[in-house]
């Protein structure tokens, strides 16, 4: 805990000590469905970053998709941005995320591309700060997530979620070898993907990110971990969005990893403390609650730590990361006891290995 | 002539090499033609499903990627090397009981791979593709590890099923395949670099896929014994205090090296 904790902070502070030696142009991917708030504002980001060369492409999978018009606002606001928009799905597989983007990937002019979510929003130094780790040995480069401007109960446990539990994992699967790649923000080098198949490869996977990293690694190249988080603008979140995300991305980690998901409750502060208690207990004869209070806490230090890294700690961060330890548990038999997912109006069997199988329409 | 290896193993499964970084190991070493084959395991099985969990195997979901990553890999090799590379699966059953464990590679057209069916089923379904079968280290292997005869034990049903059968796997030869008349070629079944000392393959058709598969078909082949130069340097174990300093590191290789060795 503490080791995940000290990590992190290392991670955080890595700067880069030498100036880029180059830049290269980058293709920026922006797949959309639907209109979040703050969608104007966090596109618009990507139209303000200071960097010689890129386009951006937005991709969505209709005509009548409302977020074509928060796109058509900011092509007549940066007339001169190399920025267009793509409406032309494929259907590569079961993954609507690839479908989406598939056209978008093929027109894409510059060969480091970088896909990222529509509810990213950055700083004008971002791909200055990023590019330039693109090394020759480098495959893929994501980022550590950090929730922003939660509203909701069910922001508050997703901003809880990303700037503590989710944060030190990134950090301590990159540590231990097994790095876990993000979709929120890939970049890569559209040269390297060609040798595992190209894009359309991915669209059999609900958890593309996830074999796109496992794929790059078997062409030994590595996969990176940006030098600062990038942020995620939460806004108003329902308890039950928190609840059906987690859901869907418990059971796809149960998919692809079976074991490795047996044992997460070993890292519930919950669970592991019931579990030191009562160890200390029987062996020297601690009192439970006393350890299991202090155990708390100091998980409590350590989380409240890395989420000041990531975004201002506060009472209602507090507040949020108390219920969110609560129902880690639950969430936990709750993704125990399925295979399906919900996902962008549609459900689907997850098959072993992240593979995905059809299912109805919702 | 040239020298061929159709049994190597990449870090989709068990072996230590990266697909890439085998094309480059056997590429500089001059050889004309490889086969990468990975192991697949059958999932009706309790160790099949143990190696899918342990990750040593390619699953139907790391499968997709592996046949793409060999298509691309296909070209460097060409380009880079002159070496002709071939897609392939090892099709891995394995039982606690040795004459139920089968081993078999299918090299070629991998489209129609399906790791639980029988080899008989497999080979009907594949052969007519263009895809050869071979069955893999089909009696004892001489070392201690899991051994595979159920192929062996079912070889008169299966002759006519299987282009193939390893006369060597590794450095040592085979004497019960060697004189039962049946089809032969010989392999590294290379893991590491460690498993480079063997017997190989020697071939003189033409480095294109199907010349490839059609000489081992009819057995326009011979083998030779290919000896990797061993570079003596101290290296330790990972538990040191147990094991003391360990040696003999493999380095690169010498084709001169070869010994050649009648049939």
């Amino acid at each position: 805990m503490g080791w995940g904790t000290w990590i992190a902070f290392k991670q955080f502070q890595n700067r880069r000590e030498e100036e880029p030696s180059s830049l290269a142009p980058v293709s920026i991917l922006k797949p959309l469905k639907g209109v979040d708030e703050g969608l104007l504002e966090n596109l618009e980001s990507f139209f303000k970053l200071n960097y010689p060369s890129y386009e951006i492409l937005f991709s969505v999978t209709e005509n009548t998709e409302p977020a074509i018009s928060v796109v058509q606002k900011l092509l007549s606001k940066y007339p001169s941005a190399d920025a267009k928009l793509v409406c032309e799905p494929q259907n590569t597989g079961p993954n609507p995320k690839i479908n989406n983007l598939m056209t978008a990937y093929e027109l894409a002019k510059h060969d480091v591309i970088l896909i990222s979510d529509s509810n990213i929003r950055v700083k004008p130094n971002y791909l200055l700060n990023l590019v330039p780790d693109l090394r020759d040995s480098v495959g893929i480069i994501t980022a550590v997530v950090a929730g922003v401007s939660a509203k909701g109960l069910g922001g508050w446990l997703e901003a809880s979620y990303l700037n503590t539990f989710f944060a030190r994992w990134m950090v301590l699967t990159k540590k231990l070898g097994f790095p876990s790649v993000i979709g929120k923000s890939m970049l890569f080098r559209k040269s390297i993907l060609k040798r595992l198949g190209g894009l359309k490869t991915l669209g059999h996977y609900i958890a593309e990110d996830y074999m796109a990293g496992h794929g790059i690694q078997k062409l030994d190249l590595t996969v990176e971990l940006m030098r600062s988080p990038i942020e995620q603008f939460i806004g108003p979140y329902s308890y039950q969005n928190f609840w059906a995300r987690h859901l869907r991305w418990g059971r796809i980690r149960k998919s692809i990893a079976p074991l490795a998901f047996l044992i997460e409750p070993l890292f519930f502060s919950t669970f592991s403390g019931v579990a030191g208690a009562i160890s200390l207990n029987v062996l020297f004869g601690f009192s439970p609650l006393t350890v299991w209070g202090l155990h708390m806490a100091l998980w409590g230090i350590c989380d409240g730590l890395i989420y000041q890294l990531m975004d201002r700690f506060s009472w209602k961060a507090l507040g949020a990361w108390v219920v969110r330890e609560g129902l880690a548990p639950l969430l936990w038999i709750s993704i125990l006891s399925g295979n399906t997912v919900s996902w962008r109006g549609r459900d689907y069997r997850l098959l072993k290995g992240g593979l995905l199988a059809e299912g109805r329409t919702t | 002539m040239y020298l061929a290896d159709f049994h190597l193993h990449s870090n989709f499964s068990d072996g230590k090499l990266s697909i890439p970084a085998l094309v480059d190991y056997y590429g500089k070493r001059g050889f004309g033609a490889i086969a990468i084959t990975d192991h697949f395991c059958e999932q009706t099985s309790l160790i099949g499903r143990a190696s899918t969990y342990l990750g040593v195997t390619l699953t139907t979901a790391t499968f997709p990627i592996y046949r793409e990553l060999l298509k691309s890999e296909q070209e460097r090799a060409w380009d880079q090397y002159g070496m002709c590379l071939i897609p392939g699966v090892e099709i891995t059953k394995n039982s606690i009981l040795n004459h139920r464990s089968a081993h078999f590679l299918v090299l070629g057209n991998l489209e129609n791979i399906d790791p639980n069916l029988d080899i008989s089923e497999l080979s009907d379904r594949v052969r007519p593709e263009g895809a050869l079968v071979i069955a893999a280290h089909p009696v004892s292997t001489q070392k201690i590890e899991k051994q595979t005869f159920h192929l062996w034990d079912r070889r008169e049903e299966l002759a006519p099923k299987v282009d193939a059968w390893e006369v060597a796997s590794g450095p040592y030869l085979f004497d019960e395949v060697r004189y039962s008349g049946l089809p032969m070629i010989a392999n590294s079944d290379f893991h590491s670099e460690k498993n480079m000392t063997s017997w190989k393959t020697l071939l003189s058709c033409e480095k294109k896929q199907e010349a490839v598969l059609q000489a081992i078909k009819k057995q326009q082949l011979d083998f030779q014994f290919y000896r990797e130069e061993t570079v003596r340097e101290p290296s330790y174990s990972t538990l040191p205090w147990i094991m003391g300093p360990q040696l003999g590191h493999y380095g690169m290789g010498n084709v001169d090296s070869l010994q050649a060795i009648s049939k």
